[in-house]
């Protein structure tokens, strides 16, 4: 046999073996093997991304001002707290107008129950916009699970293995939202485009849209609890000839600087099969 | 041999492709370790080797993304057998052939992958795609290509040494 043919033999074996997994894992036959492999990767993952997240903050930080640092973080983070309860407060307003209207404001809504977990890596592809987080079935996490920030809404769980998860992004394209926008109180659509840039879509032609408001989440669909901040408007763009009109949105959560993320574990997002027609 | 180093280092490689590209990243684009790595011992004359480690290295990133499970492995597999076509030609000794085989290699490897996840997963724009992430993809590939190929030389000379008639 020449050189050729036997290239030619190991490329197509190769091959054969790879379509077969894929067929399997399209199938959902190679989870386990994958939740297997994935253990020891997502150990190791978990172990350098550590080393390299304090590598990276030990280069980018001054090093005598590292009691400053640790001051300015503590302040931001008490900021950050206290925008949350304005918007909180602000949002709990706007409802209890139109619920007091309707002599019906009594509502009830549960503390989330939250877990932290660290972010452990990014896909590796950047057709993809998802983060890899060292929190996996072993925690109790499973599909669908929100992610959020102190500052707003991360993505939801796309994968669970053991010991890590998958979150798809909200600035990952085949990620949607139902949104709500805070002054307008009208309901609309989050998407993303390939860029990453996020913009609310099938807002109704007859609301006015203020540059600057709130936009959060609105429940609707049961994949997101409610009054989650999203981000700000930051330009709308309404044609006359269009159904609809879009927003484009500033998102509060900075996706380039994601350390660490709290995972909403109370909720129960309706499984994708029950709401397909 | 070549498995033994190539399994634990494939998947060390994935593993930093994950964790440390994102904050080497040139607009949307970053460099493949794997692709690298796979092409470098590709062109020690072991494309047969290559083309196993592609498959794993493939596999390794498909662990840690969320393409279909395989694509990696089998677009990285398409890309080196094409490679292999190179072994044996008379310009394959000048110094300057990693660069080269590396910008074939990543642009092939990425228009690939860009069509398969317009069928696979989402519609996105070629020219958007070639201008953020296949262009300065390749070039931060080919900038490390002759490094990747100085180390593949080392590495394949302590596991196979050449051997000396006295």
């Amino acid at each position: 046999m020449n050189r050729s043919n036997s290239r030619l033999l190991v490329a197509g074996t190769l091959a054969l073996i790879t379509i077969g997994i894929m067929f399997l894992s399209i199938g959902g036959y190679f989870t386990p093997v994958r939740d297997f492999l994935s253990r020891p990767i997502n150990a190791v993952q978990a172990w350098i991304a550590l080393r390299v997240s304090a590598i990276h903050d030990t280069l980018t930080a001054p090093r005598d001002v590292a009691s400053l640092q640790a001051e300015v973080s503590r302040l931001q983070s008490e900021v950050a707290r206290l925008e949350q309860e304005i918007i909180g407060l602000r949002e709990q307003a706007a409802e209890a107008e139109i619920l007091a209207s309707l002599l019906n404001y009594a509502r009830s809504q549960p503390e989330s129950r939250s877990i932290a977990a660290n972010v452990i890596g990014r896909d590796p592809s950047p057709f993809i916009r998802s983060i890899w987080i060292d929190r996996g079935s072993d925690s109790n996490l499973s599909q669908g699970m929100p992610v959020v920030t102190e500052r707003g809404l991360v993505g939801r769980i796309a994968e669970v293995f053991p010991t890590a998860s998958r979150v798809q992004l909200i600035t990952d394209p085949e990620a949607a939202v139902n949104v709500t926008l805070q002054l307008a109180r009208t309901d609309g659509v989050l998407v993303a485009e390939f860029n990453g840039e996020l913009s609310v879509d099938l807002i109704d032609q007859n609301t006015e849209v203020t540059v600057g408001e709130l936009v959060l989440t609105s429940g609707l669909g049961n994949n997101y609890p409610a009054d989650i901040p999203v981000g700000q408007i930051i330009n709308v763009r309404r044609r006359d000839y269009e159904l609809f009109q879009q927003a484009g949105v500033q998102p509060s959560v900075d996706f380039d600087s994601l350390h660490i993320v709290l995972v909403i574990t109370n909720f129960q997002p309706i499984p994708l099969e029950l709401t397909a027609p | 041999m070549s498995y033994i180093v190539g399994v634990p280092l494939l998947s060390l490689l994935a593993i930093l492709q994950s964790v440390l590209m994102g904050y080497f990243q040139l607009l949307d684009g970053r460099a493949d370790l794997v692709l690298v790595a796979v092409i470098a011992w590709s062109l020690t004359r072991r494309s047969e080797q290559a083309m196993v480690w592609a498959v794993i290295g493939g596999f390794a990133l498909d662990l840690l993304s969320g393409l279909p499970f395989g694509m990696n492995a089998l677009i990285l597999l398409i890309v080196t057998f094409l490679v292999s076509f190179l072994e044996g030609r008379f310009w394959e000794a000048h110094f300057l052939m990693p660069l080269g085989v590396m910008l074939v290699a990543s642009l092939t490897y990425h228009i690939l992958s860009t069509f398969a996840v317009m069928i696979l997963v989402q519609d996105v724009s070629f020219a958007y795609v070639f201008r953020r992430i296949i262009l300065p993809s390749t070039f931060l590939n080919v900038l490390i290509a002759l490094p990747a190929s100085q180390l593949a030389s080392a590495l394949h000379y302590r596991l196979y040494p050449q051997e000396v008639e006295l």
